[in-house]
């Protein structure tokens, strides 16, 4: 473009630099749909800002994000109106390779960014596109290896990386475009919690640079928010609710983004508890930091909602009291080898009927195995796993489908029939029982899911929250008294994973057994009844959830603390305070 | 997917390995992932209109050679040539021998009887004849496929055979999908045994099986290869009509002696022994 457009001669009259990207009136319809989700959204990013996007599920946030390098309405069919523009260049009228000098982008997940064999390849593979000569491409990648920390492991096949480690190198080949503009999409909504960690520890260290400006789509706001500078609302149309200054939005607005179902850093939904019981904090804090020094300035605080969490101590092994009735899951000394690999090594738990057991670790401690084993998707050594008078390792499909449901990451993994009613009514026509038995429980099921609309539905065609309800539905309509889920809210968006917890307290409540493996601590904090935390194939501690949690058992075996139970812990002026890790332990306001 | 679970399914060999270079003794390393490709190619077509022992034998036997001289191999690879592939041609030569047309051979002497079925010697040099042929074929193939890599074979592509660069990265990305689909195929599978499904033997309940594996598998790779493709836009590839190469990859007066040596070497065993 040699012409100059008439928005950058007017902001180049103005003392503000020239926006590094300037977005005006923008709605986007994705093809085969009649809305338009953004919908007339306008806003300006300065050079060096961070500006956060938030949103709930829908709103169109990604898609906001794929426009501003132009993938949107490049590459994903879909129709745009009104203008992008990156330091001076219409989107519309470049090439996404061209766009890409002056728009970066991570994506969610970092499997699917890799197209090489080395880190070195994988870094280079920008430049290379950008026909920079040798000299070049080899210094951009390694100045941005070294940013992120994997110079050392630049011959390494990023498959060898962990999670967060792949995210790393992904931001890594971001920045060797040198574009002045990052876009990330929910970098960490895959990762767990080290990987998180990592992840930001590189973003602050980029924030502390300056020298991008950085649109963060996220709904991990704990970790986030303390880099940005401006926050950017969109309701659930799509349209832009609220933009302004971080603090000046979650603080001033807090009652508004609550009404549009935004994700909340936990430390301000805690303050906002606290200040409907009558405690003040101010300013409102925004990270368990803030939240902690907010405390220790309170002279004197009630005592919390439930107190005397920790007078329970936490054995390695087996922590409970004598059982009132016969447990739900007895393990005991079981050892479980997958090739030459010990995974599982003497393990002892016993679950009680009833509980809601989270079942924590790093990765590579054995978590899905051991839920696998007792739900008998893999087969342990005979007799040492007894599940409600059951040994998995024995039992036949249908016997153990009567038991045991079992409720994979992906939901499509385990659909089998072409309607959401068929698919339910599979696991009763296996056991044998008769037609309207079959019918009665189905539709009693597709009533409970809320998925009656969609009986005749292909299960594929249902969104991600209805396919997470159906799997659910199949696993439980046998019957079974014991929920078995593997990392059910990964590489969800937080308010999906709520809904499904949600889902589970209730089942839970009507006596359903739930064993979970997840990487979300504070969805455990809030929800579980007990902890079982694994390291290296043993089990680390097994206990109440107040109890594991005082304990210091998350840190030993290399997890990180919920960040409400990191905030409350550091308080010294408040010992009684000290045990509270999540929300409804605070002294009762509305509900969040 | 956890990234646990995504990194131990990764295969051993990496197929990605930067070019690795063994030595002048392991001379196959040096030469164009082309030209050992084109020089054992007259050997392999040949082979298949060859109906004796003796030539397929002799080819055998170069490529071996040149395989255990010029190629850096591991343990493994070593004992799967000089003792699998052996194994296998006996197995496959008495196999291939009963079932041989009893009236096209040879001698009628009977080797070994066992009912209906008896092997003669002019059968087992038949089924012999073929096993030889195949095993041939393959460690022919083998002269390029041990030692060059996937990344080095798009590049000579690229550069040599000037192979539009957007087809051969796009392949080369394609390489990743395959430890993922494997991991992602195992998931499926312990999920629809999970829900009942594996009950039932037999070719029929089988089929029905697999293909209740293929729509789940396919979605996750359509949004998947949707993905790559975003994430591979985003950082300009496709921007100009060639990319950068950083190793160039020669094709240099070895590789034409290779090829016209092997190719010569081929019309001396062709004429020596098939005629």
């Amino acid at each position: 473009m040699t012409v100059a457009d008439p928005h950058d001669a007017a902001s180049a009259a103005h003392a503000r630099p020239t926006p590094a990207v300037r977005v005006q009136s923008v709605s986007i319809r994705h093809e085969g749909r009649d809305t338009t989700t953004p919908t007339e959204v306008t806003f300006d990013v300065d050079p060096g800002e961070v500006v956060l996007l938030l949103g709930p599920s829908g709103c169109g946030k990604s898609t906001l994000a794929l426009a501003l390098n132009g993938l949107v309405p490049h590459a994903v069919p879909a129709e745009l109106t009104g203008t992008v523009t990156v330091s001076g260049m219409r989107t519309a009228h470049e090439t996404v390779a061209r766009l890409s000098e002056r728009v970066a982008m991570v994506f969610q997940d970092p499997d699917s960014q890799m197209v090489t064999g080395t880190l070195l390849d994988e870094v280079a593979f920008g430049p290379e596109n950008l026909l920079l000569d040798r000299a070049e491409v080899l210094s951009r990648a390694e100045e941005s290896l070294r940013q992120v920390g994997l110079w050392e492991r630049r011959g390494d096949n990023p498959d060898t990386l962990s999670g967060g480690g792949r995210q790393r190198l992904a931001i890594a080949c971001a920045l060797a475009m040198k574009a002045p503009v990052l876009v990330l999409d929910e970098p960490t909504a895959n990762l767990d919690p080290a990987g998180i960690d990592e992840v930001y520890a590189v973003l602050r260290s980029l924030v502390d640079g300056g020298d991008h400006a950085i649109v963060l789509v996220e709904h991990n706001l704990d970790a986030a928010i303390e880099l940005v500078d401006r926050v950017i609302v969109l309701d659930r149309t799509g349209r832009l609710a609220i933009q302004g200054p971080t603090r000046r939005v979650l603080v001033d607005q807090v009652d508004e983004l609550m009404r549009l179902g935004v994700w909340l850093p936990v430390a301000l939904l805690a303050a906002l508890r606290l200040r409907a019981a009558g405690i003040r904090l101010d300013p409102l804090p925004l990270t368990p930091h803030e939240l902690t020094a907010a405390l220790e300035a309170q002279d004197a605080l009630p005592a919390p909602a439930v107190a005397g969490a920790v007078d329970e101590t936490v054995a390695t092994g087996v922590a409970r009291t004598p059982p009132a009735a016969e447990p739900a899951v007895r393990v005991t000394a079981l050892d479980l080898d997958r090739g030459r690999t010990r995974i599982l090594n003497g393990i002892d738990v016993t679950i009680d009927r009833g509980s809601f057991v989270a079942i924590v670790g790093t990765n590579g401690a054995g978590k899905t195995t051991l839920l696998q084993a007792i739900a008998g998707v893999i087969r342990a050594p005979a007799g040492r796993i007894d599940v409600l008078g059951l040994d998995p390792a024995k039992a036949d499909a249908r016997t153990l489908a009567r038991t045991v449901g079992f409720v994979f990451q992906n939901p499509e993994h385990q659909f089998i029939k072409s309607t959401v009613a068929e698919e339910l009514a599979h696991g009763p026509r296996l056991q044998g029982i008769p037609a309207d038995e079959v019918e009665a429980r189905v539709s009693a099921m597709l009533e409970r899911f809320d998925l009656q609309e969609l009986r005749d539905e292909h299960p594929f065609l249902l969104s991600g929250g209805q396919k997470r309800r159906l799997s659910v539905g199949t696993a439980l309509i046998d019957g079974a008294p014991l929920l078995a889920l593997d990392e059910p809210t990964f590489g969800q968006d937080r308010a999906r994973a709520s809904e499904l917890l949600t889902l589970l307290d209730g089942l839970n409540a009507q006596g359903t057994t739930v064993l979970v493996v997840t990487h979300d601590l504070q969805l455990v904090a809030e929800h579980s009844s007990h902890i079982l935390v694994l390291d290296s194939g043993r089990v680390a501690a097994f206990g109440t959830t107040a109890s594991v949690l005082a304990s210091d058992a998350l840190d030993e075996a290399g997890l990180r603390r919920p960040p409400l139970a990191r905030a409350f812990r550091e308080l010294e002026r408040h010992p009684s305070w000290r045990s509270v890790t999540r929300l409804r332990d605070l002294p009762s306001g509305p509900t969040s | 997917m956890t990234p646990s679970r995504a990194a131990v399914s990764t295969p051993p060999i990496d197929p990605y390995a930067a070019p690795a270079d063994f030595g002048p003794r392991r001379f196959l390393h040096r030469l164009n992932p082309l030209s050992k490709i084109a020089a054992p190619l007259p050997a392999m077509a040949l082979l298949l209109f060859t109906r004796d022992v003796m030539t397929p034998l002799v080819f055998c036997l170069v490529a071996l050679t040149l395989l255990v001289i010029g190629a850096h191999l591991r343990a493994r690879s070593l004992l799967l040539l000089l003792l699998a592939i052996p194994a296998i041609v006996g197995v496959m030569s008495v196999s291939f021998g009963i079932w041989a047309d009893p009236s096209a051979s040879a001698d009628p002497s009977v080797i070994v009887e066992a009912g209906p079925l008896h092997l003669t010697v002019g059968g087992w040099l038949i089924g012999l004849a073929t096993a030889l042929r195949l095993a041939a074929i393959v460690l022919l193939a083998l002269i390029g496929g041990l030692t060059s890599t996937g990344p080095d074979l798009v590049r000579s592509l690229v550069q040599q055979l000037r192979v539009p660069y957007r087809l051969g990265y796009t392949a080369l990305a394609a390489f990743r999908f395959v430890p993922r689909f494997g991991h992602e195929l195992e998931v499926i599978r312990q999920a629809h045994r999970v829900r009942g499904i594996s009950d039932g033997r037999g070719p029929i309940a089988w089929l029905v099986r697999t293909a209740g594996y293929v729509v789940p598998l396919l979605a996750g790779a359509i949004r998947h290869a949707e993905r790559v493709a975003l994430a591979m836009d985003s950082r300009a590839f496709g921007a100009h009509p060639t990319r950068t190469e950083r190793y160039s990859i020669a094709f240099r007066a070895r590789d034409w002696i290779f090829i016209v040596a092997f190719w010569a070497a081929t019309a001396i065993v062709i004429i020596a022994f098939a005629s």
